[in-house]
Formats: C-alpha cells, structure tokens, sequence
C-alpha cells in the first residue's frame, strides 16, 4: 500500500518533471525570431517554389508521354491485328496449286525471251554474200 | 484549431488582432491575397509569407532549436502551402492562419520521423554533469514544484526528448507547449480522438521511464 503510494507520488513527479522538460524544449523564441527575420529567406522560399514547379512539370510531362503512349498501345495493337487478318485474307483468296507459280515463271521469262531476240535477229552467212554480189554487179551495169 | 484564439503564447498574443472586427477584416484580406496568390501574383504570396513567417517560425522552434532546421521548416510550410493554395477554403473555423498551421505542424513532424532515421543525439549523450543534475533533481521532494528554478537545461531537454518518437513528441509539445486541447490536436493532425488520447497516455509514459533511469 504504502509503496503504491510513494509510486504514484514518483509518477506524478516525473510527470512534471516531464512537462517542464517539454516546455523547456519548446522554449525558443528568440531563435524562431532569428529565423522568421533571416535575409532572403522568402527569396528562398521563392527559389524552392521555382525548383519545385519545375520538377512537377517534369513529373508532368513523363505522365502525358506515359498517357499518349498507353493510348497509343491499343490502337497499334489493332492496326497490327487488322494487318495480319488482312495478310491471311489475301493469301488464302489467291492460293494456287503447287510449283505452278514457278511454271508460270518459267513460261513468261521465255516468251520475253524470245521476243526480244526476234527483234535483234543476226544476218546469215548466205545473206552476206548475196548483199556483196549485187552491189558487184550493180558497179559492173555502171 | 483555430490558432487565433491561442493565448498561451506571449508572441502569438502579441500578433493577434484586438476587436472581432479587425480580426474579420485582417482575415478577409488574407482571403483576397490568397484569391490574388492563386492567380499568379507573386506580391500577394510575399505578402502572406510576411504576415505569417513568424507564426510558422514559433511552431517549428517548439521541436527546433537550430535556427537552419526553423528556417528549412518555414520554406517547406510556404513551399507547401504555395502549391496547396486551391485547396485553401476560407471557412469561420479554417482561417489561413489556421490552414497555415496545420501545414507548419505536418512538415515539423516529416521533419521529426526524418531525424529520427538519423538520431543526433541519444540519451547516451547527456553528460556527466547533466546525469547528475538531473538525478539530484530527481531525488529531491521539491522535484516538479519547483523545477523551473532547478534549471532544467534546454539542451537536456532536447536530448530526454529526441528519445521520443514523433508522434509522442508531437502530442506532448501540442499538449503541454502549445496548451491545446485534445480535440484541437485531432483535427490539426486528421488523427481520431482517441489516437490522440492514447498516444499522449503512452508518451508521457515513455518519458517517465527515461527519466526513471536517472533515479
């Protein structure tokens, strides 16, 4: 009983020994002053807003590229869609049977071939000759 | 909380409008700088961060004593304050005083969990001399009667208190610095009653047991 009380007496004791401590603490207003009148302290308040300011409209820009691109994202993926369907489309409406590309191939390459040779076709021999002889012969009439 | 009708504090008191009238018409200026501050007018924001420095100074010289940690604290309180300026509503019971304040008391208590990752001092740093003034104090009847006489040193008391965490710290100089009332710390911090209750229950406790060490 009696130790309950003398612990009781101790904790009111420390309890104002506590709060005096507090108040202690707190106690600074002559430095609070010293602050709050510090040269260019707004100017560096000024200088943080301005830092400040940037950094956000940083931040803000990476958003907007972060936003576009995310947009962006659903949109390619449907052009990607969209071509490949129609990639598909296409070659299964034209599909013909096998190696017949390649006679087709074959068969134009030849006839160019050949016409373009009919066109540059070299003199014979025999014809040569007879282009001589009538140009002697037409010398000889003169 | 409306700090406008604190009159614990000599300095605070001192700064406080005397009629209801000029309060309202003070007030209403703050109102029309904050309007002007909102549209870009850097001459009305210096003109709100004149008016209201020192304000800003006091709260954080109750959980500083360096005058660079008072000053870092009032440029992040107006750097805060500047880009929160839209979400200032002027109300009876929300001057800007008021919203300033409560800004000013959540950057001194960033800046205290801050610290407190990187203690600078423990208790393990009071001197000898302190130990033993202190426990002399201590084993004295007249201890916390007559403190204030006994001269408790501001530096020790920084050093029992830099022990706390926080938000005891926070509470305790709210409480028995500021002299607010339970239900103005609630709503000055956005905690419940009841938090507030019981976080100042365990502070006190706390720094009982700290101080116990010296007995």
């Amino acid at each position: 009983m009696i130790g309950k009380k003398r612990d009781r007496g101790l904790d009111e004791r420390l309890d104002l020994l506590g709060r005096e401590i507090v108040r202690a603490s707190a106690a600074n207003e002559t430095e609070a002053a010293a602050a709050a009148d510090a040269p260019f302290l707004y100017t560096r308040v000024h200088s943080r807003i301005n830092a400040e300011r940037e950094q956000r409209e940083e931040k803000e820009r990476w958003f907007t590229m972060l936003a576009v691109a995310w947009r962006a994202v659903p949109t390619m993926a449907l052009v990607a869609v969209f071509a490949v369907a129609m990639f598909l489309f296409t070659n299964f409406g034209t599909q013909s049977p096998a190696g017949a590309g390649y006679d087709t191939l074959l068969t134009s390459d030849a006839e160019v071939e050949s016409v373009v040779f009919a066109d540059n076709r070299t003199l014979s021999n025999d014809e040569v000759l007879a282009t001589i002889l009538s140009d002697d012969e037409q010398e000889a009439a003169r | 909380m409306d700090e406008m009708t604190d009159n614990s504090d000599p300095a605070l008191r001192q700064q406080q409008p005397d009629s209801v009238a000029e309060k309202t018409a003070l007030e209403s200026s703050d109102v029309a700088l904050v309007e002007g501050a909102r549209g870009g007018d850097e001459a009305a924001f210096e003109e709100l961060f004149n008016r209201h420095r020192r304000r800003v100074a006091l709260i954080a010289g109750r959980f500083f004593r360096q005058r660079e940690q008072i000053e870092e604290v009032v440029q992040e309180s107006f750097t805060k304050a500047y880009f929160a300026l839209n979400d200032f509503s002027n109300t009876q019971e929300n001057s800007f005083a008021a919203w300033l304040a409560r800004i000013a008391f959540n950057t001194c208590y960033d800046e205290l969990r801050r610290l407190k990752r990187r203690p600078e001092s423990t208790l393990s740093d009071v001197s000898e001399e302190e130990f033993a003034s202190l426990s002399r104090h201590l084993s004295t009847e007249e201890a916390g009667r007559d403190v204030e006489s006994a001269l408790v040193s501001r530096d020790l008391a920084t050093k029992l208190l830099s022990r706390l965490g926080p938000e005891d710290r926070l509470v305790l100089v709210m409480l028995d610095a500021e002299g607010l009332s339970v239900a103005e710390i609630a709503k000055l911090t956005g905690w419940s009653v009841p938090k507030v209750k019981v976080r100042a229950h365990r502070a006190r406790a706390h720094l009982r047991r700290s101080l116990k060490r010296f007995l």
